[in-house]
């Protein structure tokens, strides 16, 4: 029997050199948890209220990302092709299984409501997906002065935040030209903050409160436009209160009590729409924030090789929420196309 | 106490509210295993509205995510 010869297998050695690599470095530049905040830091200054955040930048990238695979496929179907190549093709395959689905869920309204199923689970996707990159949430400004928004010179005290603040001290080291914030001994005083220049875009909440909005506000304009005005009446049921008084003299006064019931059952529909927005946004918002909290931590705890499971955990989350905020828009979407009106109870 | 200690200390509780979520995602992994047993074939739909359902559960567990999030790290 001959033996097989692997081509492509990468030896096993380059492996235990990366993680040598890796230790040496870490001993040399041991690494000091990055600046957490929730609000998302500003970099550039517009006008005294208006900032260009680290996540507009992050979402930009993204747009321009989506952009591009999307020209791919254009450009390879204007070429006649059936079959496609590359990343085109690839994301064009995931495409065509999310439309099944669609199908299958949507029934005949699939051509109105896959778009906007598809364009938040492409943008929601390599939002998620660039907090993977290296660089990203690290590489950044560094802030020794801007600890909290210009708010905290009402406070009046600018020169004890880092000790109030329990900040672990830290070392300002030069290299050539680039500058490492590592951790230093107890006694050295460092504020530290770094601003990252890109910063994962579904960890302001206003990204995806933008795409929570959207979703649920579009959902409502494909329930109008399929049902027409009789959408409404999920909202606002008098369909018994009508049954009530076009008979004479109260006929049944069952009816009064449905009509009551239905008029509930509409205002607890409304709630059910904002608690919509509300759970989209904070759905996306707190699994990516928690993960990229988490990459941070282990990442300043054990710098070697400990993320990587926690990458992995990533990777599948970033997936299964652009995933699922997809697929919840289009339910929605699906049941909105589906008639409410309770008018007709006796034409059964 | 300090308003430090009781920060960590709220940060610590309010992630109790996992429990639920982690009970009411094993209850839907345990219906959606059952009925793909019963019914091989339908596995892909299965599988898809088992998705579906876990991110409303874990949605709740976000929640108390969020909150203690923001306890420890705004205001």
């Amino acid at each position: 029997m001959e033996q097989k010869t692997n081509k492509r297998r990468v030896n096993r050695y380059w492996f235990i050199l990366v993680l040598i690599l890796s230790g040496v470095a870490a001993s040399f530049f041991p690494p000091v948890r990055p600046w957490i905040q929730l609000a998302a830091e500003p970099l550039v200054k517009i006008t005294d209220n208006f900032y260009i955040t680290n996540t507009m930048v992050a979402s930009w990238i993204a747009y321009v990302i989506v952009l591009l695979i999307a020209w791919s496929i254009r450009k390879q179907l204007k070429a006649g092709k059936t079959v496609l190549d590359g990343v085109g093709g690839f994301f064009a395959f995931i495409l065509e299984a999310l439309y099944g689905v669609t199908e299958g869920t949507a029934g005949k309204h699939v051509r109105k409501i896959f778009p906007w199923f598809a364009a938040i689970f492409m943008i929601v996707l390599v939002v998620n997906w660039m907090e993977l990159i290296p660089g990203v949430d690290s590489i950044g400004q560094y802030r020794p002065d801007k600890l909290h928004y210009e708010s905290s010179e009402a406070h009046g005290e600018e020169g004890d935040h880092a000790k109030d603040e329990g900040h672990v001290a830290c070392d300002y080291r030069e290299v050539g030209p680039f500058a490492f914030l590592v951790r230093g001994d107890a006694d050295a005083d460092c504020a530290h903050a770094i601003y990252p220049f890109v910063r994962v875009a579904s960890t302001d909440l206003n990204f995806t409160l933008a795409i929570a909005l959207i979703s649920v506000v579009m959902t409502q304009v494909i329930g109008v436009q399929t049902l027409g005005k009789e959408y409404f009446v999920k909202f606002w049921n008098t369909g018994a209160f009508k049954k009530v008084l076009s008979k004479k003299g109260f006929g049944n006064p069952l009816d009064f009590i449905m009509g009551l019931i239905d008029i509930v059952v509409g205002i607890l529909e409304i709630v059910a729409e904002i608690s919509k927005i509300i759970s989209f946004a904070f759905r996306l918002f707190g699994n990516i924030f928690a993960g990229a909290i988490i990459l941070f931590v282990i990442g300043s705890l054990v710098p070697v090789f400990a993320q990587s499971p926690f990458y992995l955990l990533e990777l599948f989350v970033g997936l299964i929420q652009a995933f699922v905020f997809g697929m919840l828009t289009m339910v929605f979407m699906s049941l909105a196309t589906v008639s409410h009106a309770h008018g007709d109870e006796d034409h059964h | 106490m300090e308003a430090e200690a009781g920060k960590l200390i709220g940060a610590g509780l309010a992630m109790l509210g996992a429990i639920g979520a982690g009970l009411g995602i094993g209850i839907l992994g345990s219906g959606a295993v059952q009925g793909i047993a019963r019914n091989p074939d339908a596995a892909p739909i299965i599988q898809t509205n088992m998705i579906l359902a876990v991110a409303f559960a874990e949605a709740i567990a976000i929640y108390c995510l969020v909150v203690s999030l923001l306890i420890l790290f705004v205001g």
